[in-house]
C-alpha cells in the first residue's frame, strides 16, 4: 500500500475538464513533482490533495485513510504557497506557531517547536520579525516552516519558487529538498519549470490538458520521453519529420541525406512518415572515423549561454540545435562555414509516425 | 523644472484658501458672541448646555452600535463576497449603493409605516426605537464602510491567507477574526470614522423616529441661536480631525507594513 493513493482523480469546472484519470501512488518519503505548463491541471491535483477543491469523482488516501470528504483543515498536510500566504499581523514567531495554537499545543511546547522551525530554516534570532521586514527567500523559508511545525503527513508545495529571483531560487530549492530529505517527509511538488522539477524530484508527473502524459524519474523523463508533448516540453529539442527509406535498418532521410535510429521505429513501413527528436547536447560536431549518422551543414548562428554554447546549424532548409559544453580552449567554426555533425544512433527518439498510403 | 515647482506651490495655495478661508471666517464669527472682543463664550454656552452633552452622547452611542454591527455584517459578507462569490461583486456593490438612490426620507417612512403597526411594532418603546434606528444608520452608512473593507480585503490576498490556516487547521471563526479582521484594521477604522461622522451629523432619521440625537439638536440651534451653530461646526470640525489622528496613530504599523515589503 502507497503513503499517499490517488485514484481516478477528475475535476470538472462546468463543462471545463480539469484534470481526468488521474491515478498515482506516492511512497513514503518520496518527494514527486508535478510539472506541465500553465492550465495543465497540476495545481488543481495539488489543491484537491489539500482539500481546497472537491473532487468530481475520485478518492484520496493518505497513510490508508480516505480523506477525500475531509474539510481542508482536518487534513494531515502542510501547505506552501506561490504568494508565501504568512499572516502580516503576526511574527515570523507568530506565524510559525499558529498551527500548534489552533491546535491548542501546549505554550512551551509551542515555542520550543518555533525554535526548533526557526534553527531548521536558519533563520534563529528572526522570531520576532513581521513578514514585510523579510525578503522574499527568507519569507518563503518562514513559510515552509510553517507548514512543517504541525510535523504534517504530507507536503504540498504550490510552485513555492516562482516569485523569487534565479539565484535565490537556485539555492531555495536545495535547501528544500534537503529539509525534505532530513525529515523524510512525503511531498508534493508543483511546478511548471522543468529544471525545478528535474533536481528536486525522485520521480516526475508530467501533465498536459488535465492529463498525465508521463510519471517517472527525471532520468527516464528526459532521457526517454514516452509522448512527443513530453520530449517537447521537458529540455530543448530538435523535433524533426523524417521519410523511413529502409524499415529493416531504421534508415530515415531527412532533408536529402541519410541517417539510421537503434530503436522506436516498430511497424514502421518504407515511405512512412515520421517524427523524430533529437536532443541538442546529442549532436556533436564530426571527428574523424566517424562514418554513421553524418549530416552535412552550414553555421547559422552561435549564442554564448555560460556553461553551455548554443549552435544553430542548417540542413538543408532545416535548423538543428547543437550544445556543446563551454571552456576557454573551445574552437568555433565561423557562420556560414559548412561542416559535419554527427550523433549515435540511440540519441534519435521516435514520437509519431505516420502511415503512408 | 522650477517654473513647475512654482506652479505646483500656486495651486496648493488656491486649494488652501479655498478650503480653509471658510473655516477661518467660521472660527472668527464664533468667537463674536461677546460684542467688541473675541471671546470663547458662544463655545461656553454650547458646552453648558445639558442638551448638547446628552444628544452628542446619544448619537455616539448609537455610532458605535452602529460601527460594530456593521463591521459585524460588512466584513463577513464582504469576505465571502471576495472568496467564494467574485461574480457577485457587482451585485453587492450595486445593492451597497441604493442608499444614495433612495432619500432617507423614503427609508424612515418605510420603516415607520412597517414598525409602527403589528406584527412588526418597535416604534413603541425608545429602547426598540433605537434599533430602529441603528438599523437605519446602517443602512445609509453601507456606501462608505462596504468600499472601506472592500478596498481593504482588495489589498490582501485573501483566498491564499484563507487557505494557508485552513491548512493549519484554522476554521472560520478563527480564520475571521484573526487573519482577516486584523489585516482589514486600518480599512475598518476609516469605515468606522466614516460612520461615526455621518450618525453624529444625521438628521432625517432621528428626527422622524424622535429620538434625542445630536443632529436634530444642531438643527434646532441654527434655527434659534446666532454664534453657537458656528461654534458646534469648528467643534465638529476638530472632531473629525482628531478621529482622523486616532486613525494615523492606530494603523502607522500597518500603514509600513503595506510599504515596507520587498
Amino acid at each position: 500500500m502507497a503513503f499517499l493513493e490517488l485514484h481516478n482523480l477528475k475535476k470538472t469546472f462546468g463543462k471545463t475538464e480539469a484534470v481526468a484519470d488521474f491515478n498515482l501512488d506516492v511512497e513514503k518519503g518520496e518527494l514527486v513533482s508535478f510539472l506541465g505548463p500553465s492550465g495543465c491541471g497540476k495545481t488543481t491535483t495539488l489543491r484537491m490533495v489539500a482539500g481546497f477543491e472537491v473532487p468530481t469523482t475520485g478518492r484520496i488516501k493518505i497513510n490508508g485513510v480516505d480523506i477525500t470528504d475531509n474539510p481542508p483543515n482536518q487534513r494531515p498536510v502542510g501547505m506552501v504557497f506561490q504568494a508565501y500566504a504568512l499572516f502580516p499581523n503576526m511574527t515570523v514567531a507568530g506565524n510559525i506557531g499558529f498551527g500548534m495554537k489552533i491546535a491548542r499545543k501546549p505554550a512551551e511546547e509551542t515555542r520550543r517547536r518555533v525554535d526548533e522551525m526557526l534553527e531548521l530554516i536558519h533563520m534563529l534570532g528572526l522570531g520576532d520579525r513581521y513578514p514585510y521586514q523579510l525578503s522574499g527567500g527568507q519569507q518563503q523559508r518562514v513559510a515552509l516552516a510553517r507548514a512543517l511545525a504541525l510535523s504534517p503527513q504530507l507536503l504540498l508545495l504550490d510552485e513555492p519558487l516562482s516569485a523569487l529571483d534565479a539565484k535565490i531560487r537556485v539555492s531555495l530549492r536545495s535547501e528544500i529538498r534537503a529539509i525534505q530529505r532530513k525529515l523524510g517527509i512525503t511531498a508534493i511538488y508543483v511546478t511548471h519549470d522543468q529544471e525545478e522539477a528535474l533536481s528536486l524530484s525522485d520521480r516526475v508527473v508530467v501533465m498536459n490538458g488535465g492529463r498525465m502524459e508521463q510519471v517517472g524519474q527525471p532520468f527516464e523523463i528526459y532521457n526517454y520521453p514516452k509522448t512527443e508533448f513530453v520530449a517537447q516540453f521537458v529540455g530543448t529539442l530538435n523535433a524533426v519529420k523524417a521519410e523511413v527509406t529502409d524499415a529493416a535498418s531504421r534508415t530515415l532521410r531527412i532533408e536529402g541525406q541519410h541517417i539510421q535510429a537503434a530503436a522506436g521505429l516498430d511497424g514502421v513501413r518504407n515511405g512512412d512518415r515520421v517524427m523524430i527528436a533529437i536532443r541538442p547536447e546529442r549532436l556533436s560536431f564530426t571527428t574523424e572515423g566517424v562514418k554513421a549518422n553524418l549530416l552535412d551543414c552550414s553555421i547559422e548562428n552561435i549564442t554564448f549561454l555560460g556553461s553551455i554554447v548554443r549552435i544553430q546549424v542548417l540542413v538543408g532548409s532545416l535548423t538543428l540545435h547543437m550544445d556543446t559544453f563551454n571552456n576557454p580552449f573551445l574552437e568555433l567554426p565561423k557562420i556560414g562555414e559548412k561542416v559535419q555533425i554527427t550523433f549515435s544512433r540511440e540519441a534519435v527518439l521516435a514520437l509519431s509516425q505516420e502511415k503512408s498510403t | 523644472m522650477n517654473r513647475f515647482r512654482y506652479w505646483s506651490w500656486f495651486w496648493l495655495a488656491i486649494g488652501a484658501i479655498y478650503f480653509f478661508l471658510p473655516l477661518v471666517a467660521t472660527a472668527e464669527f464664533s468667537m463674536r458672541a461677546q460684542k467688541g472682543t473675541l471671546s470663547l463664550l458662544a463655545y461656553q454656552r454650547v458646552l453648558e448646555d445639558k442638551e448638547f452633552v446628552s444628544s452628542f452622547l446619544f448619537s455616539l452611542r448609537m455610532a458605535l452600535l452602529t460601527i460594530t454591527f456593521g463591521i459585524l455584517l460588512i466584513v463577513p459578507t464582504a469576505y465571502w463576497v471576495h472568496l467564494r462569490l467574485p461574480r457577485m461583486r457587482p451585485l453587492v456593490e450595486l445593492l451597497t449603493l441604493l442608499p444614495f438612490v433612495i432619500p432617507v426620507i423614503v427609508l424612515v417612512f418605510g420603516m415607520i409605516r412597517v414598525y409602527s403597526s403589528p406584527p412588526f411594532l418597535m416604534t413603541t418603546t425608545p429602547a426598540t426605537t433605537d434599533i430602529l434606528l441603528v438599523a437605519g444608520y446602517m443602512v445609509i452608512s453601507l456606501p462608505y464602510l462596504y468600499r472601506s473593507v472592500d478596498v481593504g480585503l482588495r489589498a490582501m490576498d485573501v483566498r491564499s491567507l484563507t487557505e494557508a490556516a485552513q491548512s493549519l487547521g484554522a476554521g472560520w471563526g478563527t480564520i475571521l477574526f484573526r487573519i482577516i479582521l486584523p489585516n482589514l484594521r486600518t480599512a475598518a477604522l476609516t469605515g468606522a470614522l466614516l460612520t461615526l461622522a455621518i450618525v453624529i451629523g444625521e438628521l432625517t432619521l432621528a428626527q422622524y423616529l424622535a429620538r434625542p440625537a445630536f443632529g436634530p439638536y444642531m438643527n434646532l440651534l441654527g434655527k434659534n441661536r446666532a454664534y453657537e451653530p458656528a461654534a458646534l461646526s469648528i467643534m465638529s470640525f476638530a472632531l473629525t480631525w482628531a478621529a482622523m489622528g486616532v486613525v494615523y496613530w492606530l494603523t502607522r504599523g500597518e500603514q509600513a507594513q503595506i510599504g515596507g515589503g520587498h
